[in-house]
């Protein structure tokens, strides 16, 4: 049985580029004179869930930043090294930012509906590729809120503001927000921190179903949700991947004894 | 007692009571203002009732008056009444003033009229006669149908002269221009029918001055008013309060839908109405582009340094800048300097005539812009700064570029922000006059900035404006009568377009609010 499982996991160690859909080469990041970021090397999963776990402050949000250059909004952020996407650095100067952002959405900890319909939300991206047709955008509206489970329960309401959906729903609608887009990746900066037990169930389930399409990244603190949703994870304390493996193995056995220490609940 | 202090409950309620006291000190102020304002204006449009008094006069006499009380003072511990009556010698402004104790009977009686001139006069005097055009004398009942029948023949007397009439003036002008001689049987047969459509209408003009209304003053003197001067004509001891009240509304009806007369302290107040509307709009339509996108780069796009800083504080210290030294410059550099300019490019041909190198209502409305300017961009900013960061992420994270989270994302939701800026800065703009008056407002402007005449806006032109013809009032009129009841109902005015300016832009913020907020 357990060989079974193994079997289909990869070594994120030595992925071939057809799996990869992120390679991070000698990531640094630095804000002012503080190193929040060190060499960071990984190899991220094409179409897997992989979570990023570690200590509030350690880098992991800013490490997730760094996959579409949001981080580039911060005051005083410096980047070195590289990060590969579809075999061009990001970080390359000929490098479109809007661009890319349209490959790689990403969601935040709290659900941030534009105070617009939800059809304007859905379709705020697209509009701004410039699609304006009507029926292009009814269909993509209606597909990514398929994807998403929402479509039942808006439908009628499509043109109601955004704001009149519950917590769960808002990060739902902003999941289906950025997947209009078809982004091949998907990051998720705490998605479900700010949203009730049954609300992140919902997230939780998405996200397996997410991964048929796309390559998703989640960044949480709450490791039961790390070992339930990801196929890999990765642990990040004080700025270094400290221990990088596909789930069931990192939380099950964990081979550095600071990982060891975390997930059992001794810091952080 | 030595001892007694306020315990903490005290304290509280001594706290509350005091703040409670000066906020409600403030609300007596407002109720007070407005209040005032609105019955000394409104006092302007009451069909007032008509005393005959009898006084006793210096020399010992006893006279006998039609009068409308303007106001009362007290001097030296005696009531003093300032009346208004007409008199074959001083038909519309004779005024009186006389203690109250050299009055010895007051009473009303039902058949003086007061009597309304086209001219902007009014004439106080017991009704007589009616003369009709046939020399049948008739009550007063008739006036209505009379004046009627006299409305239709000035109809008639217009229709000729600007149809007909004026189709032959342009006809004959241009053979003149052809140099077709002056017996071609053309400008014959073109003359005869000028000279028959001239007798026509002094036919009819001959049937207009035969109406005529007889009244007679106190002291038996009979007076005859040709009855196509007549604005209107009112029975004020007569009417019944319902009467009365349309009467006012009807008088505040042509109030803001007539021109000024008698040098302004009678007549409507439409030009200056128009005028400051006009003035507000353009101001509107200047600064609320230039103070949003000024915002906008200070607010989102400008480096976090000090310059930015010192821009900033410049811009809010513009707004206690002195409004005349904005009207001082808005003549020494727009009038002077670009005014001239435009002039010398493009107007060479009208020269020396100034046709923008004048004030005028564009160099005012600009004025009033750059005066109004950091309100908006203060606000503006405000706005911008209420909208969370997390929604910037979002616009970000979908792929738009810093251009379009500004103005897809951000303004919309700054709008209601905005639109706070711009009301103020539309108020303020209808209440300043001392920069006016240097730019272009004046006393009395012959004719519209914007009217039907191509190209439609006049934007060089001088234009009338409520607060300065309040300010020209306060300052020229010598009475405290009706000349001041003519400035309050200004005031008024004044004072109910700046509120409906508002209402209206707080109800589109509201409904700007209410689509950008939660609930």
């Amino acid at each position: 049985m357990l060989k079974l499982f193994e079997h289909d996991k990869l070594d994120v160690n030595n992925l071939s580029p057809e799996q990869t859909a992120i390679e991070v080469k000698q990531l640094n990041l630095r804000f002012g004179e503080k190193r929040v970021l060190e060499d960071i090397n990984m190899l991220i999963p094409k179409n897997q869930v992989t979570a990023l776990i570690g200590q509030s402050g350690c880098g992991k949000s800013s490490l997730i930043s760094c996959f579409n250059r949001m981080n580039d909004l911060l005051h005083g952020c410096e980047v070195s090294g590289q990060v590969i996407i579809s075999g061009s650095d990001i970080y390359h100067r000929k490098q479109n930012v809007a661009t890319l952002r349209t490959r790689v959405g990403m969601v935040f900890q709290k659900p941030n509906p534009f105070p617009m319909s939800i059809f304007e939300n859905v379709s705020y991206g697209l509009k701004l590729q410039g699609v304006h047709e009507r029926r292009k955008l009814d269909d993509a509206v209606e597909q990514a809120l398929r994807e998403t489970g929402l479509w039942k329960e808006v439908r009628d309401r499509l043109f109601e503001s955004a704001l009149t959906l519950s917590g769960g729903q808002q990060q739902r609608m902003v999941i289906a927000r950025a997947l209009a887009l078809k982004p091949e990746i998907l990051l998720l900066d705490e998605p479900t921190s700010a949203l009730d037990p049954l609300a992140t169930l919902h997230i939780e389930e998405l996200l397996n179903q997410l991964k048929k399409q796309h390559t998703v990244i989640i960044v949480t603190h709450n490791m039961q949700q790390a070992a339930r949703v990801s196929d890999y994870t990765a642990f990040i304390h004080e700025g270094k991947v400290i221990e990088y493996s596909d789930s069931d193995s990192l939380f099950t056995m964990p081979k550095r004894k600071q990982t060891e220490s975390y997930i059992t609940g001794r810091y952080g | 007692m030595a001892n007694w202090k306020f315990n903490l409950d005290q304290k509280q309620s001594v706290a509350t009571s005091f703040t409670a006291a000066v906020a409600g000190f403030l609300v007596l102020v407002l109720i007070a203002l407005s209040f005032f304002i609105f019955i000394r204006g409104g006092g302007f449009f009451w069909p007032q009732n008509i005393q005959t008094i009898i006084y006793q006069q210096p020399d010992g006499n006893y006279q006998t008056q039609f009068v409308k009380l303007d106001a009362k003072t007290m001097r030296v511990g005696e009531e003093i009444m300032h009346y208004r009556y007409s008199s074959v010698q001083q038909l519309f402004s004779g005024q009186l003033t006389l203690k109250k104790s050299s009055i010895i009977s007051i009473e009303e009686i039902p058949d003086v009229v007061v009597v309304e001139l086209k001219n902007g006069g009014t004439v106080i005097a017991q009704f007589l006669s009616i003369m009709d055009a046939s020399g049948n004398t008739l009550g007063l009942e008739k006036f209505d149908s009379v004046q009627g029948e006299i409305n239709q023949l000035i109809a008639s007397v217009e229709l000729i002269r600007q149809g007909e009439l004026a189709d032959i003036h342009r006809a004959l002008a241009s053979l003149d221009q052809r140099g077709v001689k002056s017996d071609a049987p053309a400008r014959v047969k073109l003359a005869k029918r000028f000279y028959e459509l001239q007798d026509a209408l002094k036919d009819v003009e001959g049937i207009l001055t035969g109406y005529a209304l007889t009244v007679a003053f106190a002291d038996g003197s009979t007076y005859s008013i040709n009855l196509q001067d007549i604005r209107e004509l009112r029975t004020p001891n007569a009417m019944s309060l319902k009467d009365k009240l349309a009467s006012s509304f009807a008088a505040f009806a042509s109030f803001i839908s007539d021109s000024p007369k008698l040098n302004n302290t009678s007549g409507g107040v439409f030009p200056a109405l128009f005028g400051t509307i006009v003035m507000v709009l353009l101001m509107t339509l200047f600064v609320t582009p230039f103070g949003v996108l000024a915002a906008v780069y200070l607010h989102e796009y400008a480096p976090r340094n000090k310059m930015t800083a010192l821009i900033r504080i410049s811009v809010n210290n513009l707004a206690g800048v002195p409004s005349i030294v904005y009207g001082v410059f808005g003549l020494g550099f727009f009038v002077y300097v670009v005014g001239a300019n435009i002039d010398k490019l493009l107007f060479s041909n009208e020269l020396p005539a100034a046709t923008f190198g004048a004030p005028g209502i564009f160099w005012a409305s600009l004025t009033m812009a750059i005066l109004t300017l950091p309100v908006v961009i203060v606000a503006t900013e405000e706005g911008l700064r209420r909208v969370p960061q997390s929604l910037r992420d979002g616009s970000y994270a979908l792929g738009a570029t810093q251009a379009e989270t500004i103005f897809k994302m951000i303004l919309p939701i700054a709008s209601p922000g905005i639109m706070t800026g711009v009301i103020l800065a539309m108020a303020r703009g209808a209440g300043e006059v001392a920069p006016l008056m240097l730019i272009g407002a004046v006393k009395f402007a012959p004719a519209l900035p914007v009217d039907g005449e191509f190209p439609f806006f006049h934007l060089q032109r001088q234009f009338m404006h409520l607060g300065v013809l309040i300010y020209d009032g306060a300052f020229h009129s010598q009475n405290i009568g009706n000349g001041s009841s003519f400035i309050f109902a200004c005031c008024m005015l004044l004072l109910l377009m700046v509120l409906s300016l508002n209402l209206i832009a707080i109800f589109i913020r509201n409904r700007l609010r209410k689509q950008y907020t939660q609930n």
